[in-house]
């Protein structure tokens, strides 16, 4: 039964609740008739228009950019940080209270401040963003490196496995599965926070047009951004999710994954 | 007495580093290492809030902003747990359920705040809707996954012994899932608290993230961190306290 459900799931069910969300919204909008909520047949000939004229790559282009140089460098200081403190305690015992401080902090709200320090150009932002994704990242790889089966690490030590080597050869492939949920809650959190820094300080990024285009009273194309960042989301989360099953499919999958996907 | 003096002495050393960095932050501002006009030591961010909760209009700001979160807390915990327990009870459920968490749950909910601003005005309604539909998601998955994996022959048993379909959720299912619940409650509040603040900091009016950016545009830096101290604190004391709820059910 489970199975079966997931495969439909896999595949067709995801197009056909796209399908019926957008067929409700015509179906409100034909009813309520306002300019505030343009029925989908005008939404979608002007997210045609927008992706055709190419106006908004530019803004599209600089949200990626930010936010893959942020998931770059946050996987890269973020999991070495979680696997050493997954494997000792003292390391553990510094660094989570303050992760769990700076847990419920809104990090893109850092953004007025950080600018104060840094600027208003790129660096700002992409440092939100480091800050952000490495906290699951860190959490996960911690979480990971604790599971580790200490035999193999003695073993790896019997053998004459050095300290560092024993880190990247030993700890790290057994937290793979692990470091890799953290990973999907990093890139679903890291389109939020870099979308939201952008709505905060206005300049360049799909944020910034969307909010643009919503004080310029332009409500249709303001919706047909909304699909953009929205179908964005879905697919940088679903194109994860394809290459995180192939990497795992020798781990037994979770069932929690999703619940840790939305934290 | 020597008890609470002992939990005192394991509590420091639990959060030490913590201690630590406000010590190191506090002596950098101090000698001047680091210019508090750009960044205030921690003891003037403290006399600032403390000032603050003592002031009428911020007390305003804070009440508009728990008002926010608390009803929106309220609609997508409720309304979460309700979904979720009740579409793992019959067979449709999943079938419609899982494809909409497929396709809604990854999405950046915040990105549709624009159009609750168009559609429901400039007032506390636009951030009530954003903080329910960031908010649902995860306590709607953890009933939805605590219903799920609850052992079949409990409910069996709890059926044979004369138990009615609808009393067996209430006195098998969600007891059984709730310890499951309680974590996406967790995550449910923290993330409440970030999206009410950053609502009001994205469409300024009014509340605490209105604080901030007032505070900004006045280049007033410890006023800056004031409402942002006041927000992370909420979301770790309302964490802790759901902990602590967790901890005596987990114990019974």
């Amino acid at each position: 039964m489970r199975a079966r459900s997931d495969r439909f799931g896999s595949a067709l069910a995801p197009l056909v609740v796209v399908a019926v969300l957008l067929a409700l919204w015509q179906a409100a909008a034909l009813a309520i008739r306002s300019s505030y909520l343009p029925p989908m047949t005008e939404i979608l000939p002007v997210l045609g228009r927008l992706l055709w004229s190419g106006d908004l790559y530019p803004d599209l282009a600089s949200t990626l950019a930010r936010l893959f140089v942020g998931l770059g460098i946050g996987l890269v200081l973020g999991i070495p940080l979680g696997l050493v403190s997954g494997r000792s305690p003292a390391f553990a015992n510094f660094i989570t209270p303050i992760l769990a401080a700076f847990y419920p902090v809104p990090k893109a709200a850092l953004m007025p401040i950080v600018m104060l320090w840094f600027g208003a150009g790129d660096f700002s932002k992409i440092l939100i963003i480091v800050l952000t994704v490495s906290l699951p990242l860190v959490y996960h790889a911690q979480q990971g490196a604790r599971a580790v089966d200490d035999k193999m690490i003695w073993s790896a030590q019997a053998v004459g496995c050095g300290s560092l080597r024993r880190l990247f050869r030993v700890v790290l492939p057994s937290a793979l599965p692990e470091i890799l949920i953290g990973t999907r809650v990093a890139i679903v959190i890291g389109v939020i926070v870099t979308i939201t820094s952008e709505m905060i300080v206005r300049q360049t990024g799909l944020g910034n047009y969307l909010f643009t285009a919503l004080d310029m009273g332009q409500f249709t194309l303001t919706y047909a951004v909304i699909l953009v960042v929205a179908a964005l989301g879905f697919l940088l989360d679903w194109a994860f999710e394809i290459v995180r099953r192939r990497l795992t499919v020798w781990a037994p999958d979770r069932l929690d994954a999703d619940v840790a996907a939305t934290s | 007495m020597k008890k609470a003096g002992h939990t005192m002495l394991e509590g420091f050393k639990r959060s030490y580093s913590i201690v630590l960095l406000l010590a190191l932050w506090e002596v950098a501002v101090r000698f001047g290492i680091a210019p508090s006009i750009l960044l205030p030591a921690p003891s003037a961010v403290a006399l600032a809030l403390v000032r603050d909760l003592g002031d009428m209009h911020y007390l305003s700001d804070l009440a508009l902003t728990l008002y926010r979160l608390f009803t929106g807390l309220v609609i997508a915990i409720g309304g979460g747990i309700l979904i979720g327990i009740g579409a793992a009870q019959s067979r449709l459920g999943p079938l419609l359920l899982e494809p909409l968490i497929r396709v809604l749950s990854p999405l950046p909910k915040i990105v549709f705040f624009p159009a609750f601003l168009l559609l429901l005005g400039f007032g506390s309604a636009p951030r009530i809707v954003l903080v329910v539909i960031d908010a649902i998601f995860p306590a709607l998955l953890a009933a939805y996954f605590g219903a799920r994996a609850i052992d079949e022959k409990l409910i069996w048993s709890a059926r044979a012994a004369g138990m009615s379909r609808f009393a067996c959720v209430f006195r098998v299912v969600l007891p059984a899932a709730l310890p499951g619940i309680l974590t996406g409650v967790r995550i449910a509040i923290v993330i409440g608290c970030v999206v009410v603040f950053l609502s009001e900091m994205v469409a300024p009016g009014d509340g605490l993230g209105d604080a901030l950016i007032r505070a900004a545009r006045g280049f007033q830096t410890v006023q800056m961190f004031v409402p942002l101290v006041t927000i992370s604190l909420l979301g770790l004391a309302l964490d802790y306290a759901v902990v602590r709820v967790q901890s005596t059910l987990v114990n019974w």
